[in-house]
């Protein structure tokens, strides 16, 4: 049985969490919710996520350093970068150390899921090659 | 011999008095003739031989009249009258003559100069002069009774004693309806303050003398207009504190003006100081006022104070609230009270031609703001000594004009009612002052821009995360309402989310808005704690992100100040970026900012912010607050210029320095809010 792709949403932002919650559950995404990337981390050891959708500025560990610590890892999770950040070099590096998307804030439904549905279906094809 | 007799300190004037058309005599202390010229031996009939060395005095008919004129030279410095002399023929002379005394270095009196024409007219000279004649230096009066017509014709018929008090009512009825044409100096310096001469004409007669011998002048009027050859009347009064049992004469002026009347009053001044000490000083000191650089008026506000007392009596006691009830009576001030006097800058203040521009009721100088008026009665009313306030007035040219208007009230056990106007010219400063307070707003308005130029990154992140949730907790809701079986509840829940996150958003535009417009700085009472609060929002964001934290101790009794709510919101903020960009290199348990308010020990408020930065080096503590003066690469140097300006601009102060176990601490220190008296 085809298992519901569980993606992971790490912002710090109460109100963007429960938003980005709700429409991935009406689009049959199942879905977690961290406010910080550490918080993500811990429930990573005993959990298996298909997806990873973040925010860039948070207090305590960045996005940016967060993909890097999951690139370190070799962990081979697609990550969604979806801030509001707007510095072309932050996005050309999140980019370079293995972000598959940048989103910006505020996003359409159409575009978020879109990225979400290329990421899960590579992840997917790459962990049966 | 003569040389002998002549002035010694003059000799070579003598030639000069010696060719004079006019008889010159110079008499000593004594009164003993020292010397006369030819001039003198045509008008009296005496060679200089003859009367050199013999008491002057004795020349006259009337030795008595001599003595008292003699008498008032000494005291008031000069004297002007007619004087009679005996001839060597036993004819009598009559001379019109001025006398002055002369002083030495010293200052003791040296002799008496006397000037002498011979008289033109016959005693009683009742012809028509067009001016009041000086006669005897006595205090004249020309006066015109047409006014009083009715009251001339009613008393006409009566013979004196019929009806007493009747008769006494229509006498000081005529000497009030009576008008005064003309007075001389003396009489306008007796009685007639410091008004002036020209300010005594078309009044009253009753307004300037004495009110116990008003009915004497009345009976001297009609005896007068009664005597049929214009001969003069004359009445001695008794002393009245003025001159000293005064002689009054009155006399027709002519046929050609029957309603005219001329009055002279002699007599000595009775008054201990003496004329000429009293006069010097009255010079001075009227000098000294119309040359003062400041813009005086002096006015007569005494019958106001009649009716203050009056009105205290009957028992009111608010009166502000009094003056509510009665607006009247603040109108009756403005065209009752006279403006008695003004002096040179007073004129070119209000930009008058002269003097008489501005010898009016005093309601010109209050058209533009009457409730200055209004204060400036409560004032004398509660008894202040002075009164202060900045007020506009509408200079006669029609300019508007910014004065520092200030009233200095009689007081009250002072013989004389002057209450004294400055007025103090403050458009020029007060322009400077608003341009200035422009300046200081646009160099803030632009410092804001740049701090949130640096805060971009964080105002784009904090407005995108509420619109973040509420574009997708719509599209989500159209995902529940596209369903076949709509989910109405989870789409209210959502659509609560949107418009809770939409008033986020709101709030956050709001607050990003009211720094970035330009707008003129606004005083309103600000309660310090609530201030820091506000500032701590805006850069709540940059501080978060940078793994700062932020420590506060509120003192609960802070006082109240009073400023622009934006401004000292931008010191605040301006000083925790500081704070944040100088502990952002620091290692973690470093990152760390204090911000405490309390209560100084005068009463001020203070609001003290401790880094655990570097600190600030030693060389550079005196230069941080200069504009421009930034040890950052892409500072401009102006954060905390602006924050000292707009700190001072509120009355208070910004200083910074190291803290003795690290880090740099700024203190801003804000005056207390006045307490509203």
């Amino acid at each position: 049985m085809s298992h519901m792709p569980t993606v992971a949403i790490v912002d710090d932002d109460e109100a963007v969490r429960e938003a980005l919650g709700d429409l991935l559950m009406v689009s049959g995404l199942a879905c977690e919710c961290f406010e910080g990337a550490a918080e993500f981390l811990a429930a990573r050891r005993v959990r298996q996520f298909d997806c990873l959708v973040t925010d860039i500025r948070m207090p305590g560990m960045s996005g940016i350093d967060l993909i890097e610590r999951l690139r370190d890892e070799r962990a081979g999770l697609p990550v969604i970068v979806l801030s509001s950040v707007l510095d072309e070099a932050t996005r050309s590096h999140a980019l370079a150390i293995g972000a598959r998307a940048w989103l910006t804030k505020p996003v359409t439904d159409e575009h978020l899921l879109g990225a979400l549905a290329q990421a899960i279906a590579s992840s997917g094809s790459s962990s049966k090659r | 011999m003569t040389a002998t007799l002549l002035d010694p300190l003059e000799s070579d004037v003598e030639g000069i008095a010696e060719l004079a058309s006019e008889s010159i005599v110079i008499l000593d202390p004594a009164g003993i003739i020292r010397y006369w010229n030819p001039a003198a031996e045509r008008l009296f009939g005496w060679p200089a031989l003859a009367v050199c060395g013999t008491d002057g005095a004795q020349l006259s008919p009337a030795p008595g009249d001599e003595a008292n004129a003699w008498s008032q030279l000494l005291q008031e410095g000069a004297w002007e009258g007619r004087v009679r002399r005996r001839t060597r023929d036993g004819d009598v002379r009559v001379a019109r003559v001025r006398r002055h005394l002369r002083y030495d270095g010293a200052g003791t009196l040296r002799d008496v100069v006397e000037y002498a024409r011979a008289e033109p007219e016959a005693p009683g000279w009742a012809g028509a002069h067009d001016r009041v004649p000086d006669r005897s230096m006595a205090a004249s009066w020309e006066i015109d009774v047409a006014p009083a017509a009715d009251i001339l014709a009613r008393l006409a018929p009566r013979a004196p004693g019929a009806d007493t008090s009747e008769r006494d009512e229509l006498l000081h009825g005529l000497v009030n309806a009576a008008r005064i044409v003309e007075v001389n100096d003396r009489t306008a310096r007796l009685v007639g303050g410091n008004r002036g001469r020209a300010l005594m004409a078309g009044q009253s007669v009753a307004a300037f003398w004495p009110l116990e011998s008003r009915t004497i002048l009345a009976n001297l009027i009609l005896e007068a207009r009664a005597d049929r050859e214009g001969r003069s009347v004359q009445r001695r009064l008794a002393s009245d504190g003025i001159l000293r049992d005064p002689l009054v004469t009155v006399w027709r002026a002519g046929d050609d003006r029957p309603d005219r009347l001329f009055v002279a009053v002699d007599g000595a001044a009775d008054d201990d100081r003496s004329y000429l000490y009293l006069r010097a000083s009255e010079a001075r000191y009227r000098k000294l006022i119309h040359y003062m650089p400041v813009a005086l008026w002096q006015v007569d506000a005494s019958h106001m104070g009649k009716i203050y007392a009056q009105l205290r009596s009957r028992g009111v006691t608010d009166f502000a609230g009094h003056l509510d009830d009665h607006p009247e009576l603040v109108e009756f001030a403005a065209a009752s009270v006279p403006v008695t006097d003004v002096n040179r800058c007073a004129i070119e203040l209000v930009g008058g031609a002269s003097v008489q521009d501005l010898i009016r009721p005093v309601g010109y100088l209050f058209a533009e703001s009457p409730d200055s008026l209004r204060r400036v009665m409560i004032g004398r009313f509660s008894g202040r000594k002075n009164y202060s306030e900045y007020m506009k007035i509408r200079a006669l040219d029609g300019r508007l004009l910014d004065v520092r208007f200030s009233v200095t009230y009689p007081e009250p056990l002072l013989e004389l009612d002057t209450t004294i106007f400055s007025l103090e010219d403050v458009t020029e400063r007060l322009r400077i002052e608003t341009e200035l307070r422009q300046l200081q707003a646009d160099f803030s308005h632009a410092a804001r821009i740049s701090t949130l130029g640096e805060l971009t990154s964080s105002i784009a992140h904090e407005v995108n995360q509420p619109l973040a949730a509420i574009m997708t907790n719509a599209e989500t809701s159209l995902r529940w309402l596209a369903r076949d079986e709509p989910d109405i509840g989870k789409v209210a829940q959502l659509t609560t989310r949107i418009a809770t996150s939409a008033r986020r958003a709101d709030d956050i535009v709001r607050r990003i808005r009211s720094m970035a417009v330009k707008q003129a700085p606004e005083p309103v009472p600000i309660a310090l704690n609530d201030l820091v609060q506000e500032s701590l929002l805006f850069v709540r964001h940059e501080i978060e992100t940078r793994g700062i934290r932020v420590t506060t101790s509120y003192a609960r009794r802070v006082p109240k100040i009073v400023g622009d709510r934006i401004q000292l919101q931008q010191v605040i903020v301006n000083l925790l970026i500081n704070a944040a960009q100088a502990v952002e290199a620091s290692c973690e348990a470093d990152r760390e900012i204090h911000i405490a308010t309390r209560a100084g020990l005068k009463g001020e408020a203070l609001f003290t912010l401790r880094d655990r930065g570097p600190g600030i080096d030693p060389d550079h503590l005196g230069h941080i607050f200069d504009g421009f003066f930034t040890t950052k690469p892409q500072g401009m140097g102006i954060g905390l210029a602006i924050c000292r300006s707009i700190v001072a601009a509120h009355g208070g102060g910004v200083s910074a320095s190291n803290h003795p176990e690290g880090g740099a601490e700024f203190r801003v220190r804000l005056p207390p809010a006045r307490q509203a008296s």
